[in-house]
């Protein structure tokens, strides 16, 4: 498709990034928005500012919602850039044709941006720990990769109680992990430092091993009698963040989870992954206490002006219309509890995930914490009902580097199976979704 | 053919691919399912309930199936344009059906028009259980 928007040169981009109505839209694969290097550029990541929207997503024929839903105006310029001109050029022409009236396109950004090192670019932090499904086809098929030095890795398929998600189809090479190996079936928390070490000794792991986990997202129905069935990618995070708590040292999540995998057009199998035991986990466990926090920590932390806890739940449950679960009773909030507004509900992280189940852009996380107060300069324990969308923001916090975050384990279930405690129902004031106050 | 009667399922399948197949993108084609959205008629007399709402879709969207004259009868809701297209498209080929046809309808046009592949997955995940939705209403009346 020939590309008929004006094109920026990289001197007129740096003087452009002055404008405050300036707006730059990246449509590489995020992996590579996030900091991966998929051309060998020098420097890894972003142009400093610019959002995420990979051309892969022009195919949606909802793509246009996504635009909007990131607040792309088309009342101010845009500049769009990528690895090549074809998608540029491709993703430039869509938003002419759906109104942008100031459309331009770059097309140095690896020879003219990533080589000058004065000019401004961004990356997750822990980009390395959020890995894309080509990456992990190279570690399968070489045995090696970029940004892994180790000799020995184990890739996971999580799921919960559901093992024949993995019978239907798993990358090559990968165990089964049940989330239930590493939770506690009656508190649904972590299990204790001598189960842990036992079982990742089993599955192969020490704490030297590289770990590569990823579920697959099969339409959670909250009806079903065990919706954490069809949440298999929650339940790797879940995993992940029990496995960096026990002391591995190098865990990674497949970015997308299993859709990631098949939208690259990689094949999955039925044969089953071979585990290869190890002998001895290699460290104590937990090798990362403080990635958990318990009951009276977290007591302490509501206490502290220095602190949050960051309730990773939906609307419905922070305001106590529902539990969100069809084995909790009580409903409510914690009081003094952060809003971290999962999405629809206890088995779906929508405002932590991308369309197709990548992680959202990680601007767009800090931002939507920012609103709420949940800061890089406090501790902040992420919780829900009982760890798992508490997991997945914790990860993503961690992605960010922040230093103290960690997740309250046993989140509402624990909390309001103790009469003691104090619940809160209603819309607080001011509301977290907008700051309004009550009138 | 009765005055109850109606084209079938699959021809109605093949005018919606058809008018589809005519869209030179996939901008085009958003269009076209706004357009559906628009003309889809929601009930205004509280279908916006827990049961009938689907879960865990992007947008908020609510169907209700009732079974009258032993026909299935359809009504929908969505803030989500969109959405509302699509639920547009399912109810002109579905409602007032009789519940083993609804039961039994092989949704190709789904695929045909491509968009089950060119939904982003979290949509085509919703699109799924909103078909599940309506066949699982069906199968207890068939």
């Amino acid at each position: 498709m020939a590309d008929a928007t004006t094109r920026v040169s990289t001197d007129e981009l740096r003087g452009l990034l002055d404008d405050p109505r300036l707006q730059l839209v990246d449509v590489r694969p995020i992996d590579a928005y996030n900091g991966w290097r998929l051309r060998g550029e020098a420097r890894g990541g972003h142009i400093g500012g610019a959002r995420t929207l990979p051309a892969k997503w022009a195919d949606y024929v909802d793509w246009i919602e996504i635009v909007r839903a990131k607040g792309i105006d088309p009342g101010r310029p845009l500049v769009v850039y990528g690895y090549d001109s074809e998608d540029t050029g491709r993703v430039a022409e869509l938003f002419g044709r759906a109104g942008y009236g100031d459309v331009r396109t770059y097309h140095e950004f690896v020879d003219g941006w990533c080589a000058d090192a004065t000019l401004p670019m961004d990356r997750l932090p822990r980009y390395t720990q959020l890995v894309s499904p080509g990456w992990l086809k190279q570690l399968l098929t070489t045995g090696t990769a970029p940004e892994y030095s180790g000799d020995r890795f184990v890739l996971c398929h999580a799921h919960y109680r559901n093992r024949g998600d993995y019978e239907k189809g798993h990358i090559p090479g990968a165990v089964d992990l049940d989330t239930n190996f590493l939770e506690s079936p009656e508190t649904w928390n972590r299990r204790s430092p001598a189960e842990l070490e036992k079982v990742l000794e089993a599955l192969g792991i020490a704490e030297d091993t590289t770990v590569v986990l990823y579920g697959r997202f099969s339409f959670p129905d909250n009806l079903d009698p065990y919706p954490g069935s069809a949440a298999g990618h929650l339940g790797a995070f879940r995993c992940a963040f029990i496995m960096l708590y026990a002391g591995v040292k190098d865990v990674r999540i497949l970015n997308g989870g299993l859709q990631s995998w098949l939208d690259a057009g990689f094949e999955v199998t039925t044969d089953e992954g071979a585990r290869h035991p190890v002998e001895e986990f290699g460290a104590q466990v937990p090798g990362a206490p403080e990635l958990a926090v318990d009951l009276p920590e977290a007591k302490a932390i509501l206490a502290s002006d220095d602190a949050n806890l960051v309730s990773v739940r939906s609307w419905p449950e922070y305001i106590g219309e529902v539990s969100g679960y069809n084995y909790i009773e009580k409903k409510g909030r914690i009081p003094g509890s952060v809003y971290g507004d999962c999405g629809s509900d206890a088995y779906h992280m929508e405002n932590y995930r991308n369309l197709d189940h990548t992680t959202r852009e990680y601007h767009e996380i800090e931002a939507s914490w920012r609103r709420v107060g949940v800061t890089p300069d406090k501790h902040n324990a992420f919780y829900c009902g009982t760890g798992w969308r508490g997991s997945e923001a914790f990860f993503n916090a961690w992605l960010l580097g922040w230093p103290r975050v960690s997740v309250y384990d046993g989140g509402w279930f624990e909390w309001s199976n103790d009469p003691g405690n104090p619940i809160e129902t209603g819309v607080p004031d001011p509301d977290p979704r907008t700051g309004a106050t009550a009138v | 053919m009765s005055s109850g009667e109606r084209i079938s399922p699959a021809a109605v399948q093949d005018e919606i691919i058809a008018e589809m197949s005519g869209l030179e993108d996939w901008l085009a084609k958003y269009e076209y399912l706004v357009a559906r959205g628009r003309e889809l008629r929601t009930p205004g007399d509280g279908i916006r309930t827990e049961e009938n709402a689907i879960a865990g879709c992007q947008s908020s969207v609510w169907i209700r199936a009732e079974l009258r004259d032993g026909r299935v009868r359809l009504a929908a809701d969505s803030d989500a344009m969109i959405t509302r297209g699509i639920i547009a498209l399912l109810l002109r080929v579905l409602d007032g059906r009789a519940p083993g046809v609804v039961a039994g309808t092989e949704l190709y046009f789904l695929d045909r028009t491509g968009l089950r592949t060119h939904l982003s997955p979290a949509r085509a995940n919703g699109l799924a259980a909103m078909v599940r939705k309506i066949r699982t209403y069906a199968e207890e009346w068939t």
